[in-house]
Parts: C-alpha cells; sequence; structure tokens
C-alpha cells in the first residue's frame, strides 16, 4: 500500500495541501477528482515518490520512503509508474520509449550490450513491450517515431511506457483530458486490465463521469485537503459532506 | 562545331593565378586551426555546459552574463590579449607561440568558447520540464535523467559546434595578430589563413587570387551554415 498520512505542502506562501490523508491498495483504482488548480497533481507526485511533502509521512508497504537513502527511495520508486496529462515522449520511436524503463533497471554493462545490438540492428523487442502496447492497441506502431504519433496515440504509448515495467502502483494525472471519446476509452480499458493484473491506480481527474465509471474509490479533493473518501457509488450517491454533494452536483466549490 | 573559343578560354581556368600548393596549404592551415580549436572549445564548453544546465548554484547568472558577453567580444581585442600571453614578456613567452598555428588556436579557441557554450547551455535549458520529469518518474537516475536531456538537445548541441566552427573559420582579426599571416619561402602557407590570404591578396591587387580563396570560405561557411539550419529545423520538428 502507498499512503500518505497528514501531509501538507505549500509552493512560496501558498499553502496546496494541509493535513491529507489518502491510501491507494494494489488492484484497485482511487479517482482523486476536484476542481483545476485544488493540487490533485501535487497529490500524484506524492504518491509517486517524486515530491517531498513539507510535513507528514509517504509510505510503500510500511516503508518511510523520505527517511530512506537515495539509493533505497530509488528501489521504491522503481515500483510505481507515473503517466503525464501531457504525454512527454522523447524524441525516438515508439519502441525506445516503451523499453526506457526497463532499460534503466538493467545493469550498464547489459544496457551498453542492447545499445550495441540495437546499432547493428538484431536486438530483439522485450516481450513486456509488445505486451504493453497490445494493452493499448498500438503494437503495430513499435517502429515509429515518437514525435509522428497523434495526441491520442502518444498518450497511450506514454501509458504503455509506464505499464512495460509492470509497477506495483500507477499514478495517472489527468490522461484522458486532451483526447477524443474513442482514445478515451482505449485508455480506460487498460487502466481496468491494469487494476485485474493487481496494480494499484491512482488517477487525478476533472471528469467525474469518468470517475464514476472506472474509480473503485473516489477523494473529492476541495480547497486544501480531501472532503470525502469512499466508495465511488457512495461517495457520487450519498456524499457524507456538504462541499462533496455541491460539487458532485456541479455546483462551483473552492 | 567550332571547338577555338572554348579552348581560347581554358588557359585561363588551367593556369590558375597563382600555385597550387599555395591554396592548398591556405585551406590545410585554415581547417587545422578552426578544428582543432572547436574540438578542443566544445571539450571545454560542454561540460561547463552540462554542470550549468543540471545544477544550481551561486553565481551562475554571473557566469552566463561572462559567456553571453564573451560571445560579442572583439576579436581583435582577443587576438591582442593572446599576443601579449605569448610574446616573449608575457606568461607564456618561454613557450615561443608568438606567430605559430598554436597560438592561433589558443586565440581561436577563446573566440569559439563563449558561442559552443550559450548555444548548448540553451538547448540543454529548453528541454521540456516534462520530458525531465517523465525520465524520472521511470525509475531513471540523475545521470539517466542527465543523459535523457542531452539527447533531447543533440541538435541544439551540435548546432552550438558547428556555430563555433562558423565563427572560427571566418575570423581575420585575432589571427592575423598572433599567426602573422606568413608563408614559407617556399610559397608554402605556415600561419596564413583563408580569411588573412584574402585580406593580404586583394590589399596587393591579386583580385583573382582572392575571390577564389574567397569562394572556398564562402563554400566552407555555406556548407556549414546549410549543416546548422536542416540541425534548427530537426530541433524545431521535436
Amino acid at each position: 500500500m502507498v499512503r500518505l498520512s497528514n501531509v501538507s505542502h505549500a509552493f512560496g506562501d501558498e499553502t496546496v495541501v494541509r493535513n491529507l490523508s489518502l491510501s491507494i491498495d494494489p488492484g484497485e483504482v482511487v479517482a482523486i477528482i476536484g476542481p483545476s488548480g485544488v493540487g490533485k497533481t501535487t497529490v500524484l507526485r506524492f504518491l509517486a515518490l517524486f515530491l517531498e511533502p513539507d510535513e507528514g509521512t509517504v509510505t510503500l508497504d510500511g516503508q518511510d520512503v523520505w527517511s530512506l537513502s537515495e539509493d533505497e527511495r530509488l528501489k521504491l520508486r522503481r515500483r510505481i509508474g507515473m503517466v503525464f496529462q501531457e504525454a512527454s515522449l522523447f524524441d525516438a520511436t515508439v519502441e525506445r520509449n516503451v523499453e526506457y524503463g526497463l532499460r534503466v533497471r538493467e545493469s550498464w554493462s547489459d544496457r551498453l550490450r542492447d545499445e550495441l545490438w540495437s546499432v547493428l540492428g538484431s536486438n530483439g523487442t522485450p516481450e513486456a513491450v509488445t505486451e504493453a502496447l497490445e494493452l493499448v492497441g498500438l503494437s503495430d506502431k513499435l517502429g515509429q517515431e515518437a514525435r509522428s504519433l497523434s495526441g491520442g496515440e502518444a498518450q497511450r504509448v506514454s501509458f504503455a511506457r509506464a505499464l512495460a515495467y509492470e509497477p506495483n502502483y500507477l499514478l495517472l494525472d489527468e490522461p484522458t483530458s486532451d483526447l477524443d471519446p474513442r482514445n478515451t476509452a482505449l485508455i480506460e480499458e487498460a487502466i481496468r486490465e491494469a487494476r485485474d493484473r493487481g496494480i494499484g491506480i491512482g488517477i487525478a481527474t476533472h471528469d467525474m463521469h469518468q470517475a464514476e465509471r472506472i474509480a473503485d474509490r473516489v477523494a473529492v479533493l476541495l480547497g486544501e485537503g480531501v472532503a470525502e473518501v469512499g466508495p465511488a457509488e457512495r461517495v457520487f450517491e450519498n456524499p457524507t459532506d456538504e462541499r462533496t454533494a455541491k460539487f458532485v452536483s456541479g455546483e462551483l466549490v473552492y | 562545331m567550332p571547338l577555338e573559343p572554348v579552348a581560347q578560354l581554358l588557359p585561363a581556368v588551367v593556369d590558375l593565378p597563382f600555385r597550387e600548393g599555395y591554396v592548398r596549404s591556405i585551406i590545410f592551415v585554415s581547417l587545422y586551426v578552426s578544428v582543432t580549436a572547436v574540438t578542443l572549445s566544445t571539450l571545454f564548453s560542454l561540460p561547463i555546459a552540462f554542470v550549468m544546465g543540471f545544477t544550481d548554484f551561486r553565481g551562475k547568472q554571473f557566469v552566463k552574463s561572462v559567456i553571453n558577453t564573451g560571445m560579442g567580444f572583439p576579436s581583435v581585442v582577443v587576438g591582442l590579449v593572446v599576443l601579449f600571453a605569448v610574446s616573449n614578456q608575457g606568461p607564456l613567452g618561454a613557450l615561443e607561440l608568438i606567430f605559430t598555428t598554436e597560438a592561433m588556436i589558443m586565440s581561436q579557441f577563446v573566440l569559439a568558447t563563449p558561442p559552443i557554450t550559450a548555444v548548448s547551455l540553451a538547448a540543454i535549458t529548453g528541454v521540456s520540464d516534462n520530458v525531465r520529469d517523465a525520465a524520472h518518474v521511470l525509475g531513471g537516475t540523475r545521470l539517466d535523467v542527465a543523459l535523457v536531456v542531452v539527447k533531447e538537445a543533440r541538435y541544439g548541441i551540435a548546432t552550438a559546434v558547428l556555430a563555433g566552427f562558423g565563427r572560427a573559420i571566418s575570423e581575420v582579426g585575432s589571427v592575423l595578430i598572433v599567426g602573422g599571416n606568413i608563408v614559407s619561402s617556399s610559397g608554402i602557407s605556415k600561419t596564413r589563413t583563408l580569411t588573412t590570404a584574402i585580406q593580404l591578396e586583394a590589399r596587393q591587387g591579386q583580385y583573382d587570387t582572392a575571390m577564389v580563396l574567397g569562394a572556398v570560405l564562402v563554400a566552407l561557411v555555406l556548407t556549414v551554415n546549410a549543416i546548422v539550419v536542416r540541425l534548427g529545423d530537426e530541433g524545431v520538428m521535436q
């Protein structure tokens, strides 16, 4: 389980998150919903062990992440994947992008050997890369330059890139906000598939319908903390928090 | 078909207004000095650009200002400073480098370093934070992230090196001062470059020779600039 306990954080003078607690278990999808600018991305970055909160603790399977050495933390960090709102692909082929997470986990000697084989053109595609691309329906794009992909395809490759090294947890930051319905449906299907494989998923979204469709639990972020967290059906149909009730009914709440 | 008119023109083409070895040696000296200076400058500039691109330290803005100032530094002043350094009274006087290609390399090194450093730094810092973050969250170490950034900035870095070469090969002031524009008694260039030769030939009224040397220089600079533009397009396409 990846858990945030009483986490607070400020950027300059502006407090973004105050006293927030949240956890994600393996094999569940937790949707973090809330209006734009409320700190959803910041919370995901805490969960990805990418950003250290000013206060509070972040634990992965009971280990206090930010009390560890950088090397120890790297080992934990490598059990987590994250997909940003923008695809952020490298200027390389789809295959090179998707295998990146696998390559950085290899020893330097193996990496040099792979690079050499790659230059000689006789490097086979890792099975994990093929599987990840199949999951997002892009196995035919293996050799294509990433910069020539459409926005939807690029985001799906970005998703495959995070899945290829089989993380235990996956954080998705508004992964479908710029996508058409077809690509959105493909990403959502891939999310369900990843969950069924036992991956714990946190997804930040301002699309409440999407949260309803794919989330097991929903955390509603309003103001500086979690207003309410619970099973998706219950939060949407019988919210206990007054601000949550207003938010899910479409009223602006800040 | 009457061939006489063509035959009459041939001597003008075949009998060049200078000895072939003279021009060849000038091209060789120009390329030797510029390529060596730019290679050394690249080895010196890139680590500076990497350190500045990947770390924060006190005085970073000041160092940036110095580099940017260096980009517009007058080449004759650089030549003057290098001349002083390698002259008998200067700190490097014992090395007897005055009027040698080594002294010319020194001055071109000083001239090429600021543009190579500044353009490389701009290329590195221009890589999107999203790409850096992606490498990080995918499990990359600091070194992995740095390697990704360098790879993304490769077109800009190549452009920087070529820009440095362009400045070095077309430079005249400092190499004239520190090199002395010397040709051996057998007519082979010792420290004469394309630019200093053009200046001399034009001054002596040898316009045909100056024009041929000018054409060679323009061809070289055009080639380099064409590559720079091409790489710039590649970078924009990213």
